[in-house]
Protein backbone atom coordinates (compact mmCIF):
# COMPACT_ATOMS: atom_id res chain seq x y z
CA UNK A 1 0.00 0.00 0.00
CA UNK A 2 1.54 3.26 -1.15
CA UNK A 3 -0.84 6.10 -0.54
CA UNK A 4 0.97 9.12 -1.84
CA UNK A 5 4.58 8.23 -2.44
CA UNK A 6 4.77 8.35 -6.20
CA UNK A 7 7.62 8.03 -8.68
CA UNK A 8 10.65 5.82 -8.38
CA UNK A 9 13.92 6.71 -6.69
CA UNK A 10 15.61 7.16 -10.05
CA UNK A 11 13.14 9.68 -11.42
CA UNK A 12 14.44 13.01 -12.59
CA UNK A 13 15.41 15.57 -10.01
CA UNK A 14 14.08 19.05 -10.39
CA UNK A 15 16.61 21.61 -11.58
CA UNK A 16 18.69 22.22 -8.48
CA UNK A 17 18.26 25.44 -6.60
CA UNK A 18 21.76 26.19 -5.50
CA UNK A 19 22.58 29.31 -3.63
CA UNK A 20 26.28 30.03 -3.79
CA UNK A 21 27.77 33.19 -2.27
CA UNK A 22 25.67 36.19 -3.13
CA UNK A 23 28.42 37.93 -5.14
CA UNK A 24 26.01 40.05 -7.15
CA UNK A 25 24.39 41.46 -4.02
CA UNK A 26 27.77 42.16 -2.43
CA UNK A 27 29.11 43.96 -5.51
CA UNK A 28 25.90 45.95 -5.86
CA UNK A 29 25.88 47.06 -2.22
CA UNK A 30 29.61 47.83 -2.28
CA UNK A 31 29.13 50.10 -5.31
CA UNK A 32 26.19 51.84 -3.64
CA UNK A 33 28.27 52.34 -0.49
CA UNK A 34 31.17 53.82 -2.49
CA UNK A 35 28.76 56.10 -4.31
CA UNK A 36 27.23 57.23 -1.02
CA UNK A 37 30.68 57.93 0.43
CA UNK A 38 31.68 59.95 -2.64
CA UNK A 39 28.43 61.89 -2.53
CA UNK A 40 28.60 62.59 1.20
CA UNK A 41 32.24 63.67 1.02
CA UNK A 42 31.54 66.17 -1.74
CA UNK A 43 28.45 67.83 -0.21
CA UNK A 44 28.48 70.05 2.85
CA UNK A 45 28.45 73.53 4.29
CA UNK A 46 31.29 74.45 1.93
CA UNK A 47 30.75 73.17 -1.57
CA UNK A 48 33.75 71.38 -2.96
CA UNK A 49 34.46 70.68 -6.58
CA UNK A 50 36.10 67.45 -7.63
CA UNK A 51 38.11 69.44 -10.17
CA UNK A 52 39.68 71.64 -7.46
CA UNK A 53 40.42 68.55 -5.42
CA UNK A 54 42.19 66.83 -8.28
CA UNK A 55 44.02 70.08 -9.16
CA UNK A 56 45.41 70.03 -5.61
CA UNK A 57 43.79 73.14 -4.13
CA UNK A 58 45.08 73.35 -0.51
CA UNK A 59 41.83 74.43 1.20
CA UNK A 60 39.78 71.93 -0.74
CA UNK A 61 42.22 69.18 0.12
CA UNK A 62 42.16 70.05 3.82
CA UNK A 63 38.37 70.08 4.00
CA UNK A 64 38.12 66.89 1.99
CA UNK A 65 40.88 64.79 3.53
CA UNK A 66 40.90 66.06 7.12
CA UNK A 67 37.22 66.70 7.73
CA UNK A 68 34.79 65.21 5.23
CA UNK A 69 36.50 61.95 4.33
CA UNK A 70 37.30 60.72 7.87
CA UNK A 71 33.80 61.66 8.96
CA UNK A 72 32.15 59.88 6.05
CA UNK A 73 34.27 56.76 6.34
CA UNK A 74 33.71 56.70 10.08
CA UNK A 75 29.97 56.91 9.44
CA UNK A 76 30.25 53.91 7.09
CA UNK A 77 32.22 51.91 9.67
CA UNK A 78 29.77 52.73 12.47
CA UNK A 79 26.86 51.70 10.31
CA UNK A 80 28.60 48.48 9.36
CA UNK A 81 29.49 47.74 13.00
CA UNK A 82 25.94 48.32 14.27
CA UNK A 83 24.36 46.29 11.46
CA UNK A 84 26.79 43.42 11.99
CA UNK A 85 26.02 43.45 15.73
CA UNK A 86 22.28 43.57 14.95
CA UNK A 87 22.25 40.64 12.56
CA UNK A 88 24.39 38.61 14.98
CA UNK A 89 22.09 39.29 17.95
CA UNK A 90 18.98 38.54 15.90
CA UNK A 91 20.43 35.22 14.76
CA UNK A 92 21.79 34.23 18.17
CA UNK A 93 18.63 35.07 20.07
CA UNK A 94 16.19 33.94 17.35
CA UNK A 95 14.47 37.23 17.91
CA UNK A 96 13.70 39.72 15.13
CA UNK A 97 13.58 42.55 17.67
CA UNK A 98 17.03 41.92 19.14
CA UNK A 99 19.52 44.71 18.66
CA UNK A 100 22.55 46.07 20.54
CA UNK A 101 20.49 48.86 22.06
CA UNK A 102 17.70 46.66 23.34
CA UNK A 103 20.28 44.43 25.05
CA UNK A 104 21.55 47.39 27.09
CA UNK A 105 24.96 47.66 25.47
CA UNK A 106 24.43 51.23 24.34
CA UNK A 107 22.85 52.16 27.69
CA UNK A 108 26.02 50.96 29.40
CA UNK A 109 28.11 53.03 27.02
CA UNK A 110 25.99 56.13 27.64
CA UNK A 111 26.29 55.59 31.41
CA UNK A 112 30.06 55.46 31.10
CA UNK A 113 30.01 58.73 29.20
CA UNK A 114 27.60 60.33 31.67
CA UNK A 115 29.73 59.34 34.67
CA UNK A 116 32.81 60.83 33.00
CA UNK A 117 30.88 64.05 32.47
CA UNK A 118 29.21 64.32 35.87
CA UNK A 119 32.39 64.19 37.89
CA UNK A 120 34.24 66.69 35.74
CA UNK A 121 36.54 64.01 34.33
CA UNK A 122 35.58 64.98 30.80
CA UNK A 123 36.92 68.53 31.31
CA UNK A 124 40.14 67.54 33.06
CA UNK A 125 41.07 64.62 30.83
CA UNK A 126 40.25 65.39 27.19
CA UNK A 127 39.26 62.36 25.19
CA UNK A 128 38.15 60.36 28.24
CA UNK A 129 34.53 59.99 27.07
CA UNK A 130 35.04 57.33 24.35
CA UNK A 131 37.12 54.96 26.54
CA UNK A 132 34.64 55.40 29.41
CA UNK A 133 31.78 54.65 27.03
CA UNK A 134 33.60 51.56 25.80
CA UNK A 135 34.13 50.40 29.40
CA UNK A 136 30.45 50.98 30.08
CA UNK A 137 29.49 48.90 27.06
CA UNK A 138 31.73 46.04 28.17
CA UNK A 139 30.36 46.20 31.73
CA UNK A 140 26.80 46.11 30.41
CA UNK A 141 27.62 43.14 28.18
CA UNK A 142 29.11 41.24 31.11
CA UNK A 143 26.18 42.08 33.38
CA UNK A 144 23.46 41.17 30.90
CA UNK A 145 25.18 37.91 30.09
CA UNK A 146 25.69 36.91 33.74
CA UNK A 147 22.08 37.76 34.56
CA UNK A 148 20.80 35.63 31.68
CA UNK A 149 22.96 32.64 32.50
CA UNK A 150 21.46 29.68 34.31
CA UNK A 151 23.77 26.83 35.10
CA UNK A 152 25.42 26.04 31.75
CA UNK A 153 22.69 27.52 29.65
CA UNK A 154 22.01 31.06 28.41
CA UNK A 155 18.33 31.70 27.97
CA UNK A 156 17.50 34.08 25.08
CA UNK A 157 14.33 35.36 26.75
CA UNK A 158 16.18 36.10 29.98
CA UNK A 159 18.85 37.83 27.91
CA UNK A 160 16.30 40.21 26.40
CA UNK A 161 14.59 40.79 29.75
CA UNK A 162 17.93 41.43 31.44
CA UNK A 163 18.71 43.99 28.74
CA UNK A 164 15.39 45.68 29.33
CA UNK A 165 15.91 45.90 33.08
CA UNK A 166 19.52 47.07 32.71
CA UNK A 167 18.38 49.79 30.30
CA UNK A 168 16.02 51.09 32.98
CA UNK A 169 18.90 51.07 35.46
CA UNK A 170 21.20 52.89 33.04
CA UNK A 171 18.55 55.55 32.43
CA UNK A 172 18.51 56.20 36.17
CA UNK A 173 22.31 56.41 36.28
CA UNK A 174 22.31 58.88 33.41
CA UNK A 175 19.62 61.06 35.00
CA UNK A 176 21.50 61.16 38.31
CA UNK A 177 24.74 62.05 36.55
CA UNK A 178 23.05 64.83 34.65
CA UNK A 179 21.48 66.20 37.81
CA UNK A 180 24.98 66.41 39.30
CA UNK A 181 26.61 67.88 36.18
CA UNK A 182 27.59 71.53 35.67
CA UNK A 183 25.53 73.20 32.95
CA UNK A 184 28.28 73.42 30.30
CA UNK A 185 29.25 69.78 30.60
CA UNK A 186 25.62 68.80 30.35
CA UNK A 187 25.23 70.19 26.84
CA UNK A 188 28.32 68.36 25.63
CA UNK A 189 27.13 65.08 27.15
CA UNK A 190 23.66 65.47 25.72
CA UNK A 191 25.13 66.10 22.27
CA UNK A 192 27.24 62.98 22.56
CA UNK A 193 24.25 60.92 23.64
CA UNK A 194 22.22 61.96 20.64
CA UNK A 195 24.98 60.75 18.39
CA UNK A 196 27.36 62.95 16.48
CA UNK A 197 30.20 62.49 14.05
CA UNK A 198 31.24 66.14 14.32
CA UNK A 199 34.82 65.64 15.50
CA UNK A 200 35.66 62.51 13.50
CA UNK A 201 39.37 61.79 13.21
CA UNK A 202 41.47 59.38 11.24
CA UNK A 203 42.57 57.74 14.51
CA UNK A 204 38.92 56.81 15.20
CA UNK A 205 38.65 55.43 11.69
CA UNK A 206 41.70 53.22 12.12
CA UNK A 207 40.54 51.96 15.53
CA UNK A 208 37.08 51.04 14.33
CA UNK A 209 38.32 49.59 11.05
CA UNK A 210 40.68 47.21 12.84
CA UNK A 211 37.97 46.15 15.30
CA UNK A 212 35.46 45.64 12.53
CA UNK A 213 37.85 43.48 10.51
CA UNK A 214 38.60 41.31 13.55
CA UNK A 215 34.87 41.04 14.36
CA UNK A 216 33.98 40.05 10.81
CA UNK A 217 36.76 37.44 10.73
CA UNK A 218 35.54 35.90 13.99
CA UNK A 219 31.90 35.92 12.91
CA UNK A 220 32.65 34.47 9.48
CA UNK A 221 34.55 31.64 11.17
CA UNK A 222 31.46 30.68 13.23
CA UNK A 223 28.88 31.55 10.55
CA UNK A 224 28.31 27.95 9.44
CA UNK A 225 27.37 27.08 13.03
CA UNK A 226 25.59 30.30 13.89
CA UNK A 227 23.12 30.07 10.99
CA UNK A 228 21.85 26.76 12.40
CA UNK A 229 20.56 28.66 15.44
CA UNK A 230 17.61 29.57 13.20
CA UNK A 231 16.15 26.13 13.94
CA UNK A 232 16.64 26.38 17.67
CA UNK A 233 19.52 25.58 19.97
CA UNK A 234 18.59 21.93 20.52
CA UNK A 235 18.51 21.31 16.80
CA UNK A 236 21.89 23.00 16.38
CA UNK A 237 23.32 20.97 19.26
CA UNK A 238 22.13 17.71 17.72
CA UNK A 239 23.98 18.69 14.56
CA UNK A 240 27.29 18.87 16.38
CA UNK A 241 27.37 22.62 17.02
CA UNK A 242 29.10 23.67 20.26
CA UNK A 243 26.11 25.88 21.05
CA UNK A 244 27.32 27.54 24.26
CA UNK A 245 30.75 28.33 22.85
CA UNK A 246 29.33 29.81 19.63
CA UNK A 247 26.84 31.83 21.66
CA UNK A 248 29.49 33.34 23.91
CA UNK A 249 31.86 34.13 21.04
CA UNK A 250 29.09 35.71 18.97
CA UNK A 251 27.67 37.70 21.84
CA UNK A 252 31.02 39.07 23.00
CA UNK A 253 32.35 40.05 19.56
CA UNK A 254 29.08 41.75 18.63
CA UNK A 255 29.05 43.63 21.94
CA UNK A 256 32.65 44.80 21.62
CA UNK A 257 32.12 46.17 18.13
CA UNK A 258 28.94 47.92 19.33
CA UNK A 259 30.81 49.39 22.28
CA UNK A 260 33.50 50.75 19.97
CA UNK A 261 30.93 52.22 17.58
CA UNK A 262 28.97 53.86 20.39
CA UNK A 263 32.18 55.16 21.99
CA UNK A 264 33.23 57.10 18.89
CA UNK A 265 29.82 58.27 17.74
CA UNK A 266 27.37 58.34 20.63
CA UNK A 267 24.03 56.62 20.31
CA UNK A 268 22.86 56.03 16.75
CA UNK A 269 19.77 53.91 17.14
CA UNK A 270 17.79 51.56 14.91
CA UNK A 271 20.61 50.75 12.48
CA UNK A 272 21.25 47.38 14.09
CA UNK A 273 17.56 46.62 14.08
CA UNK A 274 16.53 47.88 10.64
CA UNK A 275 19.39 46.99 8.34
CA UNK A 276 19.28 43.19 8.76
CA UNK A 277 15.51 43.27 8.15
CA UNK A 278 15.91 45.38 5.01
CA UNK A 279 18.57 43.05 3.65
CA UNK A 280 16.47 40.02 4.53
CA UNK A 281 13.44 41.50 2.74
CA UNK A 282 15.49 41.81 -0.45
CA UNK A 283 17.53 38.61 -0.40
CA UNK A 284 16.06 36.19 2.19
CA UNK A 285 19.40 34.53 2.84
CA UNK A 286 20.81 32.91 5.95
CA UNK A 287 23.34 34.44 8.35
CA UNK A 288 26.34 33.61 6.16
CA UNK A 289 25.15 35.99 3.44
CA UNK A 290 23.31 38.43 5.67
CA UNK A 291 26.49 39.26 7.60
CA UNK A 292 28.49 40.95 4.80
CA UNK A 293 25.35 42.30 3.11
CA UNK A 294 24.23 43.93 6.36
CA UNK A 295 27.67 45.45 6.91
CA UNK A 296 27.58 47.17 3.50
CA UNK A 297 23.93 48.25 3.79
CA UNK A 298 24.45 49.55 7.34
CA UNK A 299 27.45 51.58 6.19
CA UNK A 300 25.41 53.10 3.38
CA UNK A 301 22.49 53.95 5.67
CA UNK A 302 24.61 55.79 8.24
CA UNK A 303 26.63 57.64 5.56
CA UNK A 304 23.39 58.92 4.03
CA UNK A 305 21.84 59.68 7.43
CA UNK A 306 24.93 61.66 8.38
CA UNK A 307 24.83 63.54 5.08
CA UNK A 308 21.17 64.46 5.61
CA UNK A 309 21.78 65.47 9.22
CA UNK A 310 24.47 67.88 7.99
CA UNK A 311 22.58 69.50 5.14
CA UNK A 312 18.93 69.65 6.25
CA UNK A 313 19.29 72.76 8.42
CA UNK A 314 22.57 74.20 7.15
CA UNK A 315 24.81 75.53 8.54
CA UNK A 316 23.69 73.85 11.77
CA UNK A 317 23.52 70.09 12.29
CA UNK A 318 20.83 67.72 13.46
CA UNK A 319 21.88 64.95 15.85
CA UNK A 320 22.29 61.87 13.66
CA UNK A 321 20.93 59.54 16.36
CA UNK A 322 17.65 61.48 16.50
CA UNK A 323 17.63 61.44 12.73
CA UNK A 324 17.97 57.65 12.36
CA UNK A 325 15.30 57.19 15.04
CA UNK A 326 12.84 59.51 13.27
CA UNK A 327 13.42 57.61 10.03
CA UNK A 328 13.62 54.22 11.69
CA UNK A 329 10.60 54.13 13.97
CA UNK A 330 7.86 54.45 11.29
CA UNK A 331 9.68 51.99 9.10
CA UNK A 332 9.98 49.55 11.96
CA UNK A 333 6.30 49.86 12.84
CA UNK A 334 5.42 49.17 9.22
CA UNK A 335 7.64 46.09 9.33
CA UNK A 336 5.98 44.94 12.53
CA UNK A 337 2.49 45.27 11.05
CA UNK A 338 3.44 43.38 7.92
CA UNK A 339 5.13 40.52 9.73
CA UNK A 340 3.05 37.60 10.88
CA UNK B 1 24.51 -0.28 17.00
CA UNK B 2 23.00 1.94 19.70
CA UNK B 3 22.92 1.01 23.36
CA UNK B 4 21.31 2.97 26.15
CA UNK B 5 22.55 1.51 29.43
CA UNK B 6 21.05 2.39 32.84
CA UNK B 7 20.65 6.02 31.82
CA UNK B 8 19.24 8.60 34.23
CA UNK B 9 18.67 12.29 33.89
CA UNK B 10 17.49 14.98 36.31
CA UNK B 11 15.91 18.38 35.65
CA UNK B 12 17.17 20.10 38.79
CA UNK B 13 15.28 18.32 41.57
CA UNK B 14 12.90 16.54 39.24
CA UNK B 15 13.71 13.07 38.02
CA UNK B 16 13.43 13.07 34.23
CA UNK B 17 14.59 9.56 33.48
CA UNK B 18 15.79 6.78 35.73
CA UNK B 19 17.72 3.67 34.79
CA UNK B 20 16.56 3.27 31.19
CA UNK B 21 18.16 0.46 29.21
CA UNK B 22 17.36 -0.20 25.57
CA UNK B 23 19.20 -1.42 22.48
CA UNK B 24 18.60 -0.58 18.83
CA UNK B 25 20.42 -3.04 16.62
CA UNK B 26 18.65 -3.27 13.27
CA UNK B 27 16.55 -1.28 10.80
CA UNK B 28 13.22 -0.89 12.54
CA UNK B 29 10.37 1.54 12.93
CA UNK B 30 10.18 2.08 16.66
CA UNK B 31 7.30 3.98 18.27
CA UNK B 32 8.10 5.67 21.57
CA UNK B 33 4.87 6.09 23.48
CA UNK B 34 3.77 6.99 26.98
CA UNK B 35 1.79 9.65 28.86
CA UNK B 36 2.88 13.30 28.88
CA UNK B 37 5.95 13.81 31.06
CA UNK B 38 6.90 10.14 31.02
CA UNK B 39 10.38 10.87 29.59
CA UNK B 40 9.97 10.33 25.83
CA UNK B 41 11.54 13.65 24.83
CA UNK B 42 14.26 13.32 27.44
CA UNK B 43 15.26 9.90 26.14
CA UNK B 44 15.41 11.18 22.55
CA UNK B 45 17.47 14.22 23.60
CA UNK B 46 19.95 12.02 25.47
CA UNK B 47 20.44 9.85 22.41
CA UNK B 48 20.64 12.93 20.16
CA UNK B 49 23.45 14.33 22.34
CA UNK B 50 21.39 17.37 23.18
CA UNK B 51 21.48 16.40 26.87
CA UNK B 52 24.16 14.47 28.71
CA UNK B 53 23.06 11.71 31.11
CA UNK B 54 23.46 12.23 34.87
CA UNK B 55 24.42 8.58 35.17
CA UNK B 56 24.60 5.58 32.90
CA UNK B 57 25.86 5.62 29.35
CA UNK B 58 24.77 5.82 25.77
CA UNK B 59 27.02 4.07 23.27
CA UNK B 60 26.86 4.21 19.51
CA UNK B 61 28.86 1.69 17.47
CA UNK B 62 30.58 0.71 20.71
CA UNK B 63 31.79 4.23 21.46
CA UNK B 64 30.45 6.41 24.27
CA UNK B 65 28.53 9.45 23.08
CA UNK B 66 30.83 11.95 24.77
CA UNK B 67 33.78 10.40 22.93
CA UNK B 68 32.13 11.01 19.57
CA UNK B 69 32.97 14.12 17.60
CA UNK B 70 29.74 16.14 17.40
CA UNK B 71 29.65 16.45 13.61
CA UNK B 72 30.68 12.84 13.01
CA UNK B 73 27.88 11.68 15.30
CA UNK B 74 25.41 14.03 13.59
CA UNK B 75 26.17 12.34 10.25
CA UNK B 76 24.97 9.05 11.73
CA UNK B 77 22.21 10.00 14.12
CA UNK B 78 19.65 12.59 13.04
CA UNK B 79 17.25 14.37 15.39
CA UNK B 80 14.09 16.38 14.79
CA UNK B 81 13.01 18.46 17.80
CA UNK B 82 9.37 19.25 18.46
CA UNK B 83 9.41 22.83 17.27
CA UNK B 84 12.15 23.45 14.72
CA UNK B 85 10.50 26.30 12.76
CA UNK B 86 13.12 28.78 11.60
CA UNK B 87 13.03 32.33 12.96
CA UNK B 88 12.77 33.94 9.54
CA UNK B 89 11.06 32.72 6.34
CA UNK B 90 13.17 30.15 4.47
CA UNK B 91 12.78 28.26 1.22
CA UNK B 92 12.13 24.53 1.62
CA UNK B 93 15.24 23.53 -0.32
CA UNK B 94 17.40 25.78 1.89
CA UNK B 95 15.89 24.18 5.00
CA UNK B 96 16.54 20.67 3.68
CA UNK B 97 20.08 21.37 2.47
CA UNK B 98 20.92 22.83 5.89
CA UNK B 99 20.61 19.22 7.08
CA UNK B 100 23.97 18.69 5.35
CA UNK B 101 25.68 20.99 7.85
CA UNK B 102 27.69 18.22 9.59
CA UNK B 103 29.42 17.50 6.28
CA UNK B 104 30.62 21.06 5.72
CA UNK B 105 34.00 22.48 6.69
CA UNK B 106 34.20 25.69 8.68
CA UNK B 107 34.17 28.00 5.65
CA UNK B 108 32.58 25.59 3.19
CA UNK B 109 29.33 26.06 1.28
CA UNK B 110 26.95 23.32 0.19
CA UNK B 111 28.19 21.63 -3.00
CA UNK B 112 26.23 20.07 -5.86
CA UNK B 113 26.48 16.76 -4.02
CA UNK B 114 24.81 18.30 -0.97
CA UNK B 115 21.94 19.63 -3.10
CA UNK B 116 21.67 16.23 -4.75
CA UNK B 117 21.33 14.58 -1.33
CA UNK B 118 18.76 17.18 -0.31
CA UNK B 119 16.73 16.64 -3.50
CA UNK B 120 16.81 12.86 -3.01
CA UNK B 121 15.60 13.24 0.57
CA UNK B 122 12.79 15.51 -0.59
CA UNK B 123 11.82 13.05 -3.28
CA UNK B 124 11.68 10.28 -0.71
CA UNK B 125 9.30 12.43 1.32
CA UNK B 126 7.29 13.37 -1.78
CA UNK B 127 8.19 17.01 -1.18
CA UNK B 128 10.40 17.82 -4.16
CA UNK B 129 7.67 19.93 -5.74
CA UNK B 130 7.78 22.17 -2.64
CA UNK B 131 11.47 23.03 -3.12
CA UNK B 132 10.89 26.67 -4.07
CA UNK B 133 8.09 27.36 -1.62
CA UNK B 134 8.61 29.22 1.62
CA UNK B 135 8.07 27.33 4.83
CA UNK B 136 5.67 29.87 6.30
CA UNK B 137 3.39 29.47 3.27
CA UNK B 138 2.99 25.71 3.75
CA UNK B 139 0.49 23.58 5.61
CA UNK B 140 1.52 21.77 8.77
CA UNK B 141 1.71 18.44 6.93
CA UNK B 142 3.95 19.84 4.19
CA UNK B 143 6.25 21.44 6.76
CA UNK B 144 6.61 18.13 8.61
CA UNK B 145 7.68 16.43 5.39
CA UNK B 146 10.25 19.15 4.75
CA UNK B 147 11.70 18.69 8.22
CA UNK B 148 11.82 14.92 7.82
CA UNK B 149 13.64 15.45 4.51
CA UNK B 150 16.07 17.76 6.32
CA UNK B 151 16.95 14.95 8.73
CA UNK B 152 17.16 12.40 5.88
CA UNK B 153 19.47 14.67 3.85
CA UNK B 154 22.32 13.73 6.19
CA UNK B 155 21.67 10.01 5.37
CA UNK B 156 21.79 8.94 9.03
CA UNK B 157 21.61 5.36 10.27
CA UNK B 158 19.35 6.31 13.16
CA UNK B 159 16.61 8.94 13.05
CA UNK B 160 14.99 10.34 16.19
CA UNK B 161 11.75 12.27 15.81
CA UNK B 162 10.10 14.07 18.71
CA UNK B 163 6.32 13.97 18.18
CA UNK B 164 6.34 14.48 14.42
CA UNK B 165 2.59 13.82 14.26
CA UNK B 166 1.63 16.56 16.73
CA UNK B 167 -0.89 19.03 15.29
CA UNK B 168 -1.56 16.97 12.15
CA UNK B 169 -5.09 16.13 11.07
CA UNK B 170 -6.39 12.54 10.78
CA UNK B 171 -5.39 11.93 7.20
CA UNK B 172 -1.95 13.52 7.59
CA UNK B 173 -1.28 11.42 10.67
CA UNK B 174 -1.88 8.32 8.61
CA UNK B 175 0.11 9.57 5.63
CA UNK B 176 3.06 10.56 7.79
CA UNK B 177 3.00 7.27 9.73
CA UNK B 178 3.06 5.44 6.44
CA UNK B 179 5.86 7.65 5.19
CA UNK B 180 7.96 6.67 8.22
CA UNK B 181 7.32 3.00 7.44
CA UNK B 182 8.42 3.67 3.87
CA UNK B 183 11.58 5.48 4.95
CA UNK B 184 12.61 2.49 7.06
CA UNK B 185 11.87 0.00 4.30
CA UNK B 186 13.63 1.96 1.59
CA UNK B 187 16.66 3.43 3.37
CA UNK B 188 17.18 0.65 5.96
CA UNK B 189 17.68 3.10 8.77
CA UNK B 190 16.21 2.89 12.24
CA UNK B 191 13.50 5.42 13.00
CA UNK B 192 12.44 6.11 16.58
CA UNK B 193 9.52 8.48 16.92
CA UNK B 194 7.66 9.72 19.93
CA UNK B 195 3.91 9.73 19.41
CA UNK B 196 0.57 9.73 21.18
CA UNK B 197 -1.19 8.02 18.30
CA UNK B 198 -1.18 4.42 19.49
CA UNK B 199 -3.38 2.99 16.76
CA UNK B 200 -1.36 4.26 13.83
CA UNK B 201 1.88 3.48 15.62
CA UNK B 202 0.69 -0.09 16.16
CA UNK B 203 -0.42 -0.36 12.55
CA UNK B 204 2.98 0.42 11.08
CA UNK B 205 5.76 0.04 13.64
CA UNK B 206 7.89 -3.02 14.37
CA UNK B 207 8.40 -2.31 18.00
CA UNK B 208 6.96 -0.18 20.75
CA UNK B 209 8.76 1.37 23.67
CA UNK B 210 6.35 2.44 26.39
CA UNK B 211 7.61 4.99 28.90
CA UNK B 212 6.07 5.46 32.31
CA UNK B 213 7.23 7.98 34.93
CA UNK B 214 10.80 8.15 33.61
CA UNK B 215 11.28 4.42 33.18
CA UNK B 216 10.90 2.06 30.25
CA UNK B 217 7.82 0.04 31.15
CA UNK B 218 7.48 -2.14 28.04
CA UNK B 219 9.69 -2.94 25.08
CA UNK B 220 7.66 -5.25 22.85
CA UNK B 221 6.00 -5.76 19.45
CA UNK B 222 2.84 -3.62 19.11
CA UNK B 223 0.47 -6.60 19.40
CA UNK B 224 1.61 -7.14 22.99
CA UNK B 225 1.14 -3.50 23.93
CA UNK B 226 -2.24 -2.96 22.31
CA UNK B 227 -4.33 -4.80 24.88
CA UNK B 228 -7.07 -3.02 26.80
CA UNK B 229 -5.70 -4.12 30.17
CA UNK B 230 -2.15 -2.98 29.36
CA UNK B 231 -3.37 0.38 28.09
CA UNK B 232 -5.52 0.89 31.18
CA UNK B 233 -2.58 0.14 33.41
CA UNK B 234 -0.06 2.33 31.55
CA UNK B 235 -2.18 5.28 30.45
CA UNK B 236 -5.09 5.09 32.86
CA UNK B 237 -7.27 4.97 29.76
CA UNK B 238 -10.34 2.77 29.56
CA UNK B 239 -10.23 1.16 26.12
CA UNK B 240 -11.89 -1.62 24.19
CA UNK B 241 -10.36 -3.57 21.30
CA UNK B 242 -12.26 -3.54 18.02
CA UNK B 243 -11.48 -5.74 15.05
CA UNK B 244 -11.44 -3.97 11.69
CA UNK B 245 -9.53 -4.49 8.45
CA UNK B 246 -7.78 -7.53 9.84
CA UNK B 247 -6.24 -5.77 12.81
CA UNK B 248 -7.16 -4.75 16.28
CA UNK B 249 -7.83 -1.08 17.11
CA UNK B 250 -8.20 0.48 20.49
CA UNK B 251 -11.21 2.70 20.98
CA UNK B 252 -12.37 4.50 24.12
CA UNK B 253 -15.01 2.75 26.18
CA UNK B 254 -17.75 5.30 26.71
CA UNK B 255 -19.49 4.93 30.08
Amino acid sequence: MRLWISGSAGSKLLPLHRRPHNRLGLILLALILLGAIALAASIGATSLSWRALIAGDATTRTIFFDIRLPRTILAALIGAALAVAGVTFQTLLRNPLADPFILGVSGGAASGAAIATAFGLARRVPGIVPPMAFLGACAATGAVFLLARRREYTDPTRLLLSGLVLNAFFSAVILICFALSPQGDLTAALKWMMGTLFAAQWSDVVLLLVLLIVTMAVLVSIANDLRLFAFGEEDAKSRGVAVERVKIIGFITASIVTGAAVAVSGIIGFVGLLVPHLVRMIWRRDFRDLLPLSALAGGTLVVLADLLSRIVIQPSELPIGAFTAVLGVPFFLMLLRRSR
Amino acid sequence: MLEVAEVSYRYGEVEGLSGVTVTLDRPQLVALVGPNGSGKSTLLKLVARVLAPASGEVRFEGKRLRDWDGKEYAKRVGYLPQDPDPTFPMRAIDVVVSGRAPFLGRFERESDADYEAAAKAMELCDALHLADRYLDEMSGGERKRIFLARVLAATPAVILLDEPLAALDLSHVQQFSLLLRDVVDRTHCTVVYATHDLNWAAAYCDRMLVMQRGTLAIDAPPAEVMRPDTIRELFGFDAAAVEAGGRSWLVPRVP
